[in-house]
Parts: structure tokens; C-alpha cells; sequence
């Protein structure tokens, strides 16, 4: 079969690989009909995710078709229309009973060299690295999925796969944030970055009743998507200072609620920015948490910090204001599981069509191509799907 | 060896290291000595890798010399005996988990990564496991305490010329808090072949003894919550399939 492959930093191929297959009587085979590139994919491209190997199979944004199950899997069918998480969760340890999915205990075979850099492991995600699980992606024509019970959500009606595509992880991402920021009525919560999970999140934060969404970016298509399609205020931090322009919008008290829909790659500016990617190149540091420090310095005290932002490792914080200034930071992959049913909901009885972030509809042939412009933020790109 | 899971992660590493080195054309020595290295100082290896620069390599290495270097101090000292103990706690009776524990054929699903298992008697076992060279090591093991839901203890019984990996394998069961199940605990008293100490035991061992247990208990535990072992065995890539070493 064809599928996206990973070859090193800025180097994905249209391979052909050997086509999945049953492992485990809980697995699922599935044929893609949609798949997307995210946000956090492009982390990979740039090589700063550590344990990629030359050749893997990318991609955690799919659906598709059931086209084999094994032997002891029972809420799926062949010819199930599916949406399939990006997070791979078993159902049956403690944290996927406690409903906090993103931290199964089980789905990452290569859980020790992840507790080796984090003390615990996470769960295995499709298509994102051997520390966490080395599993093929779904950028691909068939996607093997393991503990197929518990993850993929099936679609019943007739929507199309472009509007429940997104619930395999930017929407559900989205809306995490926003109820991580714990968002109160009268609250005005600011987003950093209008990617497709900024989008959301912003989306989000009206439907939990925010009273004033501010949304920063610097991309001018995607300011104006979160004004027209979220009905944010908008601020480009690279015409204008974000703090001055958040304190004069919120008569200085600052956001109740801050929102870091950027994560590692930050565009820092002025001499902030220069010195994070001094230290990344000094490696003192492994990401570059400029928007982290600019929320924490913002964010109204006793607020709440929500970060769905992805960080790889070490990350220059000051915790000093965050500690005097006692703000909440909730912070995690999204525990997927919780919301695919509820937001499945919200899309069938057209409360929001999340299609709307799609710029790009191409072959997965044309994958390579994608990744760079997504990259480089041209052509107006804010969503990239492909049909295989 | 069979295929396993910390194999390919640390195989993912090396290959960060060496990017293009072909894994089946590696020494079974050079391989071992990664390991130890990644098992150890994981995370400034994994941290340092993750740019193939001059910095990143030279931090790797510092980060790789740290643990061999304290893997070797600690042998010395143990004289190559002392046992590594884990705990993980598992969302099941601790009953159950050891008569999980006690039946081989489950016994050989948690220690596939680096060894098989079967039954040769009531309560004795036969262990295998690929020593370095491509030497197999095998030996016998005799359950020497059950007082089942507490404590379960292998001790090696025929030391024979082709060498034990440890000398006992013993697990403890407690209860955890609240309704989190039982607390496993595993420990392993090593009894590398030749029985010398320092960095010589560590190649002959052919397992960093930490990530050996660690993924044990993971195993173990993934078996008993969800009937299988997780894997990513025959996965696509441009490699082709069932590149798990």
C-alpha cells in the first residue's frame, strides 16, 4: 500500500510499505478514506521529536472504513465508517477507567525508555515517534488499530467525512483546552495561535459561554478565520505588543483564562524570542516556550493557564510569577474517549460544522508537497486533508 | 532473541546514532553496550539525539559514558549479585495475579522480550534466553516459595554449563490504596555467566537488569488488565515489516 513517510527533517516520502495486519484479536483494520496532516506532525518534520526511525509511517488524524476485525473485537464491524483517535488506549487500566485516556497504562510498548524521560509513560499514540509506542500512522491506505473496542467512535448518519474527520483529534483538542481553562460566563479568555486547534479552542470558548474571545496569531487568513467563523478580537503580535494590546482590552486585570494553542515551535519576537532560540541551540533548552512565558505574564491572577500547546522536554519557564501570581496551568494530551460521543452530538445537529478549517483537499501522493507548504504557512494553508 | 519492545526502542535510538547502519549487520556486542547506554542515561541520550549535531552527539555520549560508567561501579561492588527490584501496581486481585504469574505459558508472554519459557515439571521451568555471540543461555528454575497472593519465589536449581541469567526471580504482592489493585513488586538477583563483575558482566549479561525487570512488569501487567502484550510486531514502514530489531 502507499502511505507518508518519515526520512528525517524536512523529508517525508510517498512510500510503498507491506499492508497492516491482525496482531492481536482486539486489533481492527482499517481502510483510510480521509486523513490529515496536524499541526503537531509538522514537530516531526522539523526533526524535534526524538525517537522517529527513516521510514515510519506518519499520521494520527484518519478515518476510514472497517475492513477486518479480529476475533474478540465486538462494538465494530466490517463496513463500520470510523473515525479513529489519535490516542491508543486499552479501557481497562486505572486511568482509562478514571477516564483519562491520553495516560493508559497499557498502549505503549516502549513504556521504558518513555519513563526513562518522564518518570511515567503515556499512551501510545498512531504515527508519533517509538517513545511513544512506535506505531504506524494513518497517512496511509490501511491503518492497523489495536484495542479496537475502545478507540474508534462509529459514524452512523450521513455526514460527510470532511465535517467528523476533525474529531480524531484537532476539535476534540480544541475543546479540551477550553474546558481545561475552566471558562466562567463574563470570562475573556485569549488563544494563542489560530492553527486548527486554536480554532477550535476559540470555538470552544464561545460555546462555554466566554464573554470576549481574543485570539493572537501573526497569520493574517487565520486572524480573520478566528474573527469570522469564532467571533474573537483579534491581535497579530507582529504589529503589536500583546501585552500592552491584553492589558488595554481587559482594563489591565489581564485574561481570566490563557490558552497556549502554540506549544514548542513558538515565534518569539523582540529579544525574548532571539534569546529561546539561543538557549535551543546552546540546547539548554529543548523547546521554546515563548508563548508560555508571554501567558503566564498576561494571564489575569488566579487565572487559569490551559496548555494543549505539544512541549518535548526541557522548557525555560518563570515560575516565579506563576507561583505569586497563584494562576492553575492544566496541561495534557486530550483524553480522547471522553468527548467523541459529545462532540459527535454537536456536529450531527449541525451546532458547528468543523469543516471549516480545511484550505487544503488533496492526494495523499501530493503529501510531501503539503508538509511544506503547511510548514511554511503558504498558500494560505491552515488545514491539509487527503484522500488516499 | 525474540522481538520485543525495548529492543526496538533502543534499536530507534542507535540507529538516531548511526542513521543509515543497517540493525542486522550489528554485533550482538556493539548492540548490548547501546543498552546499557540508552537504559541508563536515557534521558540526556534521547534529549541529546534528538539533533544529529556535534553538541547533541557530544551530550549523548557524556550522557552514555554516565551510565555505563555507574552500571559498571554498581556490579563491582555487588559482585554481580545483587538483586534489582521494581514494583508496578496492577488494577487486579493479587490472587489472580499470581496464579497469572505461576502458569507458564503466561510466564513466557511476560519475559518475551528477552527470554522463553516452559513448563518441566509441577513447579519447575525451563528458561532460555540469547547470550552474547549468539550463545544460548538455559537453565532450570524451581518455584522454592507460593503462599499464593503474597509471594511467589523461582530460585535456579541446575546451574549447568551453559549458564543462568539470574539466580532468582521473585515476585511480591501488596495491596494498593484505595481501588487501585495490588503493588507487584519483582525482583531479580543476577547471576551473570562467568560470574565477574564490572563492565565484562555487563556484555555477558546481554540485558541492562533495570529495563529487563521495567518491561517485565509492564508486560505483566498489560496481561492482566487486558489479555494481551501491546505491540507494534509486523508494523508498515518504508523498511519493510516486522523490523522490531
Amino acid at each position: 500500500m502507499r502511505a507518508l513517510t518519515w526520512h528525517g527533517e524536512k523529508d517525508v516520502r510517498v512510500s510503498e510499505v507491506p499492508r497492516p495486519e491482525i496482531v492481536e484479536p482486539t486489533d481492527a483494520i482499517v481502510e483510510i478514506t480521509a486523513t490529515a496532516i496536524c499541526g503537531s506532525d509538522l514537530h516531526l518534520y522539523n526533526d524535534r521529536m526524538p525517537g522517529m526511525r527513516e521510514g515510519d509511517v506518519l499520521g494520527h488524524e484518519p478515518m476510514g472504513e472497517v475492513v477486518e476485525t479480529g476475533d474478540e473485537v465486538e462494538n465494530l464491524e466490517v463496513g463500520d465508517r470510523v473515525v479513529v483517535p489519535f490516542t491508543i488506549s486499552c479501557g481497562s487500566c486505572w486511568f482509562c477507567e478514571e477516564d483519562l485516556y491520553s495516560l493508559c497504562d497499557n498502549s505503549n510498548p516502549n513504556a521504558e525508555m518513555a519513563r526513562k524521560m518522564m518518570g511515567q509513560s503515556p499512551a501510545g499514540l498512531f504515527g508519533y515517534s517509538h517513545l511513544l509506542g512506535g506505531y504506524a500512522g494513518g497517512q496511509a491506505e490501511y491503518l492497523r488499530v489495536p484495542y479496537a473496542d475502545v478507540g474508534p467512535i462509529k459514524i452512523e448518519s450521513d455526514v460527510p467525512d470532511e465535517q467528523v474527520l476533525f474529531l480524531s483529534d484537532v476539535f476534540p483538542t480544541g475543546y479540551m483546552a477550553a474546558e481545561n481553562a475552566d471558562i466562567e460566563p463574563e470570562d475573556t479568555v485569549a488563544v494563542w495561535g489560530c492553527g486548527p486547534v486554536g480554532q477550535f479552542a476559540v470555538q470552544s470558548a464561545q460555546m462555554m459561554g466566554a464573554n470576549q474571545v481574543i485570539a493572537i496569531d501573526r497569520v493574517p487568513e487565520r486572524l480573520e478565520m478566528a474573527g469570522t467563523h469564532g467571533d474573537a478580537e483579534t491581535i497579530n503580535y507582529e504589529h503589536a505588543d500583546v501585552y500592552d494590546q491584553l492589558m488595554s482590552m481587559t482594563g489591565g486585570r489581564g485574561p481570566d483564562r490563557c490558552i497556549d494553542a502554540v506549544g514548542t515551535e513558538a515565534h518569539g519576537t523582540g529579544l525574548d524570542g532571539v534569546s529561546d532560540r539561543v538557549k535551543e541551540g546552546a540546547k539548554l533548552q529543548d523547546d521554546r516556550p515563548y508563548v508560555l512565558r508571554e501567558a503566564i505574564k498576561c494571564c489575569r491572577k488566579g487565572g487559569t493557564l490551559s496548555v494543549p500547546g505539544v512541549y518535548l522536554g526541557r522548557a525555560n519557564v518563570p515560575f516565579g510569577p506563576l507561583m505569586n501570581k497563584a494562576l492553575t496551568v492544566k496541561t495534557g494530551q486530550t483524553h480522547m474517549q471522553r468527548y467523541l460521543d459529545p462532540l459527535l452530538g454537536k456536529i450531527e445537529e449541525g451546532e458547528i460544522d468543523p469543516s471549516f478549517i480545511i484550505s487544503h483537499q488533496v492526494g495523499l501522493e501530493d503529501g510531501p508537497e503539503m508538509y511544506q507548504t503547511f510548514n511554511d504557512k503558504e498558500d494560505d494553508c491552515i488545514k491539509v486533508v487527503m484522500t488516499p | 532473541m525474540s522481538e520485543h519492545s525495548f529492543d526496538s526502542a533502543v534499536e530507534e535510538v542507535s540507529n538516531s546514532m548511526h542513521p543509515g547502519a543497517s540493525a542486522g549487520a550489528e554485533s550482538n556486542r556493539s548492540r548490548w553496550k547501546r543498552v546499557g547506554t540508552v537504559a541508563l542515561g536515557g534521558a540526556l541520550v534521547a534529549f541529546g539525539l534528538r539533533r544529529r549535531s556535534l553538541g547533541g552527539t557530544v551530550l549523548a555520549l557524556v550522557g552514555g559514558a554516565l551510565s555505563y560508567r555507574t552500571l559498571s561501579d554498581y556490579l563491582s561492588d555487588a559482585g554481580g549479585t545483587e538483586p534489582v527490584e521494581r514494583s508496578i501496581t496492577i488494577d487486579k486481585p493479587a490472587d489472580e495475579l499470581s496464579d497469572l504469574a505461576r502458569d507458564p505459558e503466561n510466564l513466557e508472554r511476560i519475559v518475551g522480550h528477552f527470554a522463553d519459557v516452559s513448563a518441566v515439571g509441577d513447579e519447575r521451568y525451563r528458561w532460555s534466553a540469547a547470550g552474547p555471540l549468539a550463545r544460548e543461555l538455559s537453565w532450570e528454575m524451581e518455584i522454592t516459595t507460593d503462599e499464593s497472593g503474597e509471594r511467589l519465589r523461582w530460585e535456579t536449581v541446575d546451574d549447568d554449563a551453559s549458564g543462568a541469567l539470574f539466580d532468582a526471580w521473585s515476585l511480591s504482592f501488596d495491596s494498593a490504596p484505595g481501588d487501585r489493585g495490588t503493588e507487584v513488586t519483582l525482583e531479580v538477583r543476577l547471576d551473570p555467566p562467568g560470574g565477574t563483575a564490572g563492565s565484562a558482566a555487563v556484555e555477558r549479561l546481554d540485558v541492562v537488569p533495570e529495563s529487563l525487570v521495567g518491561t517485565a512488569l509492564d508486560r505483566f501487567k498489560s496481561l492482566a488488565e487486558t489479555g494481551t502484550v501491546p505491540t507494534t510486531e509486523n508494523r508498515p514502514s518504508a523498511r519493510g515489516r516486522g523490523d522490531l530489531l
